[in-house]
């Protein structure tokens, strides 16, 4: 089937959540409830490193209404993580960060709850904190003074204050450096960022008669949520079911578990249905935001603006617990690499524990912090040597067979295209069209994370089809792509495909909605699905029309062979009597590609999937006086492979984008002394209308052999370049490169006024 | 307990609650009328997802006592239309993709209608909606296809506006 012939996939069909959302009939999990609820709350550390001596609940534990309070005492003592398994329910000896949970409490209403928070007493002694991770890379206080003993995944090289630390070497980067035209040194800084989903993390958990807990929450990773369960409540993961009703946002902030623990135990202890929501102060003190960086970057060139070589090392804040700190710094590496060929690379990243909250897998991890560093310098290289930025990376980037970093070969290349059509599209050839006005360019490339799905498809008697996937929906489409990889390969509409609910109980596993991978796994599993059940239908159809399955298709709803003609709900009907239904169990995985072991070191992630290549271009003006930026154009062209749904996919580019610009301008979780100073969402800003131009976006496609149709992973990607692509925009403007995230109206101004003392 | 008696009409339909003095209007409408479509997350009038119609203005109903709205006249996302009817704006964001999560668009959707109820007629450009849409944070979108959304429903509710 060649994807101009397609009917479904292709297509700017609306979404099949889309009449529930914009009539308030969606269930989320923040709306769901269970009669004799009770509320829970969580008690957070005041204090960044003390030791706990006392815990006194007596006092909240008689009042009227509270059913039940619980702390590490009472709980299996049991360490968890995803690469380090440092992680512990309740703050145990030691409280390691402000906001670190040290109680919770489940009470009849909020109110009542709050209070007996506010009653419970804690003694703490405070112990010297450890706020900066370099400091911390030095420093004799250990945060975790048992690591050694922790489990850890094989892989993860870890000494004292480092969780995680891995390398990428290629080639022989000192002598590169030793014989280069020029070589460039420079240091980059990115800050936290909170996811910013609008609902947010919360979970209602209830125990059966058989002691099964089923938790219905906001998680991106059910499957994940529920191993991670079993073991903290030591069970076996089958008494664990995780359920997702509907999910506002996620971003990669909902991958690992959040709130669901202190639900599933505050309702073990008092044998009652228990919620638990965070508030906004919770999600920006104690969530799973994008880690702080620092990033050193040292570039050879010739005297053509030819790389030569580049080394460099990223330093990852991971906070208290290493959470995906280890496997983000890690990923950061190839970010550094870039699209580029490059002579040699000699890369580090470490991932380093502090006195902060701990931190997760924000879109794109690592993506943006290794970007506005990679490319920022590129620029700087280029005006140093006289070239025109987008001359010096057209003279540089990859081409089709050309080898990546880990020696994997680059396939179906399209970064020339997407850097052409960004800087056309933005006007390139009039870099500086008045004072203070800027065009910048950056372009990045990124892994399609592949990992296991599989679904179910039954087709029902009316001749619909139902399709059961482990994956969540997030907002971003994917499911609804999915289905139309699916509708299209059965002949039937998109409206006539189903999805259920998410229910780990019922559904084939998925690696979960992370890493641009939900439509082209789930959609790769469709595929598989739809031939086993042509096969199905097939062979019930030779019967029936007496033809040779040889001679079969399906055209309209209906199995044709030649002039004769069965429907697909005839099928359905004639399979339920006499063979038990139509269903069928379709599975992908997509195997990494080869590689080169001996360049990648102690990496979670050694070679990237299925990559997409792209470029953003954006045109801004920056205020000489107060150093504000205006936005006034932004362009994306971005490979997609094969764009399942457009809508979609330009959906997926302007909220990255909108994202990234906050990332760039104005997002920061603010810390003075271990203490969060902008616990709100007037503090912490995030873009509104009034910041996020119209953001123009050019799909590009180019055709991996792995996804469905030649799709490639589409989500996380808008998200990289928007930093890097501004920080060069306002050195177009101003002559300055802020280093430093967010690029703040008054970082820039003092830059600009520095620049002319 | 001090409850007292709150006569609220929501959505054309007539209730009397017993509400605690503390309560907002949001609590109400979710917890005791079962109003699920006005959403809930910063609870301090910074995000705009509980924005309902009172009295036709939108408001952030997080913030709002409900003893306060005493005899008022609430409208919800389920009270502009239902799946079989959209209104032009629940249509318009389907049709021009600005729907992601979702859980952002009830009080977008209201606070569009609110904007476009001020202004009967008109036909706002796109910066004017910007601006009016500018209370509502949506983390998903960018922004650009519940803009187009608007515009479109603003063109549509002109048009059979003019026609009537
Ligand atoms: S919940 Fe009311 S404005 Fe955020
Ligand atoms: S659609 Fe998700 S926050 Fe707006």
């Amino acid at each position: 089937m060649s994807a101009h012939t397609h009917r479904v996939a292709g297509h700017r069909l609306p979404r099949r959540d889309g009449v529930g959302k914009v009539t308030g009939k969606h269930v989320y999990a923040a709306d769901f409830k269970l009669p004799g609820m009770l509320y829970g709350r969580v008690l957070r550390s005041t204090r960044a490193h003390a030791l706990i001596k006392k815990i006194d609940t007596s006092r909240a534990a008689a009042m009227a209404g509270v059913r039940g309070i619980i702390t590490s005492a009472d709980i299996p003592q049991i360490r968890y993580g995803t690469a380090v398994r440092d992680t512990t329910v309740f703050a145990t000896d030691r409280a390691l960060f402000t906001g670190h949970a040290i109680a919770a409490v489940a009470a009849t209403s909020l109110e009542i709850a709050e209070r007996a928070l506010a009653a419970i007493e804690v003694e703490y002694e405070d112990l010297p904190p450890l706020f900066d991770p370099e400091e911390a890379l030095k420093s004799d206080i250990r945060i975790h003074p048992d690591w050694e003993t922790y489990k850890a995944l094989p892989i993860i090289s870890r000494n004292r204050n480092i969780a995680g630390q891995a390398r990428i070497r290629v080639g022989d980067a000192e002598a590169a450096f030793a014989k280069a035209h020029k070589v460039y040194e420079h240091r980059f800084s990115t800050a936290l960022q909170h996811p910013g989903y609008t609902e947010p993390r919360v979970a209602t958990a209830d125990w059966d008669a058989n002691g099964i807990v089923t938790v219905w929450c906001n998680t991106q990773l059910p499957f994940d949520t529920q191993t991670t369960l079993a073991e903290i409540l030591d069970l076996p993961a089958a008494r664990v079911r995780v359920t997702v009703p509907g999910i506002g946002g996620g971003f990669g902030g909902k991958l690992r578990i959040g709130v669901e623990h202190f639900a599933a135990l505050l309702a073990r202890k008092t044998a009652r249905p228990v919620k638990v929501m965070s508030t906004s102060e919770e999600e920006l003190t104690a969530a799973l935001p994008r880690q702080a960086s620092i990033v050193l970057l040292k570039t050879a060139v010739d005297k053509e603006g030819h790389l030569l070589a580049r080394s460099g090392r990223i330093i990852v804040d991971c906070g208290a617990y290493a959470g995906s700190g280890p496997g983000t710094a890690a990923i950061a590496l190839q970010v550094m690499a870039g699209p580029y060929k490059t002579g040699a690379l000699a890369f580090e990243s470490i991932a380093v524990y502090t006195n902060k909250v701990h931190s997760g897998s924000f879109r794109a991890p690592a993506g943006p912090m290794a970007n506005f560093a990679m490319e920022c310098q590129i620029d700087m290289i280029a005006k140093d040597l006289g070239l025109d930025p987008l001359e010096m990376r057209l003279r540089n980037v990859v081409k089709e067979g050309d080898p990546g970093p880990s020696g994997e070969i680059h396939r179906s290349v399209s970064i020339e295209e997407c850097l052409r059509k960004a800087a056309d599209a933005i006007g390139w050839h009039d870099r500086n069209p008045e004072p203070g006005r800027g065009k910048g360019i950056a372009c990045s490339w990124w892994m399609t994370t592949g990992g296991s799905s599989g679904v179910y498809v039954k087709i029902n008697p009316d001749g619909s089809a139902t399709l059961v996937s482990g994956a969540v929906e997030i907002g971003t489409g994917a499911i609804t792509g999915a289905a139309q990889v699916l509708a299209e390969e059965l002949s039937l509409d998109l409206t006539d495909i189903n999805v259920t609910g998410v229910d780990t109980q019922a559904a084939p596993f998925d690696f979960g909605a992370q890493g641009s991978r939900t439509t082209f796994s789930v959609g790769n599993a469709c595929l598989a699905a739809a031939s086993e059940l042509r096969r199905q239908m097939f062979e019930l159809a030779a019967k029936q029309l007496e033809a040779p399955i040889e001679d079969m298709k399906l055209q309209d709803k209906h199995v044709v062979a030649g002039n004769k003609s069965i429907s697909i709900a005839e099928l359905a009907r004639i399979s339920r009597l006499a063979g038990g239904g139509l269903i069928a169990h379709g599975t992908a995985i997509s195997p990494a590609p080869a590689y080169d072991p001996t360049r990648v070191q102690n990496h979670p992630l050694p070679v990237w999937n299925t990559p997409s290549y792209h470029a953003h271009a954006v045109d801004l003006s920056v205020d000489q006086a107060t150093g504000k930026v205006t936005i006034n154009r932004y362009v994306v062209a971005q490979d997609v492979g094969y764009a399942i749904n457009p809508t979609y996919i330009e959906g997926q580019i302007e909220g990255g984008v909108a994202q990234g610009i906050g990332q760039a301008l104005s997002e920061e979780i603010v810390y003075q002394d271990g203490c969060v100073m902008n616990a709100n969402l007037t503090d912490y800003k995030m873009p509104t209308a009034m910041d996020v131009p119209e953001i123009e976006s050019i799909i590009v496609e180019c055709r991996s052999a792995a996804g469905p149709y030649g799709a490639k992973g589409v989500g996380e990607p808008p998200c990289i370049e928007p930093p890097a692509a501004i920080g060069n925009a306002i050195a177009a403007a101003t002559g300055c490169w802020p280093n430093s995230l967010p690029m703040t109206a008054e970082k820039i101004a003092a830059a600009m006024q520095v620049q002319h003392s | 307990m001090n409850r007292k008696i709150l006569n609220i009409v929501v959505n054309g339909e007539s209730h009397q609650v017993l509400i605690e003095p503390h309560w907002t209007l949001l609590q109400v409408l979710r917890n005791e009328i079962g109003m699920m479509g006005t959403k809930e997350n910063c609870l301090e009038a910074e995000c705009g997802v509980c924005t309902v119609l009172l009295d036709g203005k939108a408001i952030n109903s997080c913030i709002l006592l409900a003893a306060q709205v005493e005899g008022c006249s609430v409208t919800t996302i389920e009270g502009i239309g239902d799946p079989e009817h959209l209104h032009p704006l629940q249509e318009a964001f389907i049709e021009c993709g600005a729907v992601q999560c979702g859980y952002c668009i009830p009080g977008m959707i209201l606070t569009a209608k609110s904007f476009l109820d001020e202004n009967p007629g008109c036909r706002p450009s796109r910066d004017e909606i910007r601006e009016a849409i500018a209370g509502t944070l949506c983390r998903c979108t960018g922004y650009r296809k519940i803009i187009d959304a608007v515009a479109t429903a603003a063109d549509r509710i002109a048009l059979s506006g003019a026609k009537q």
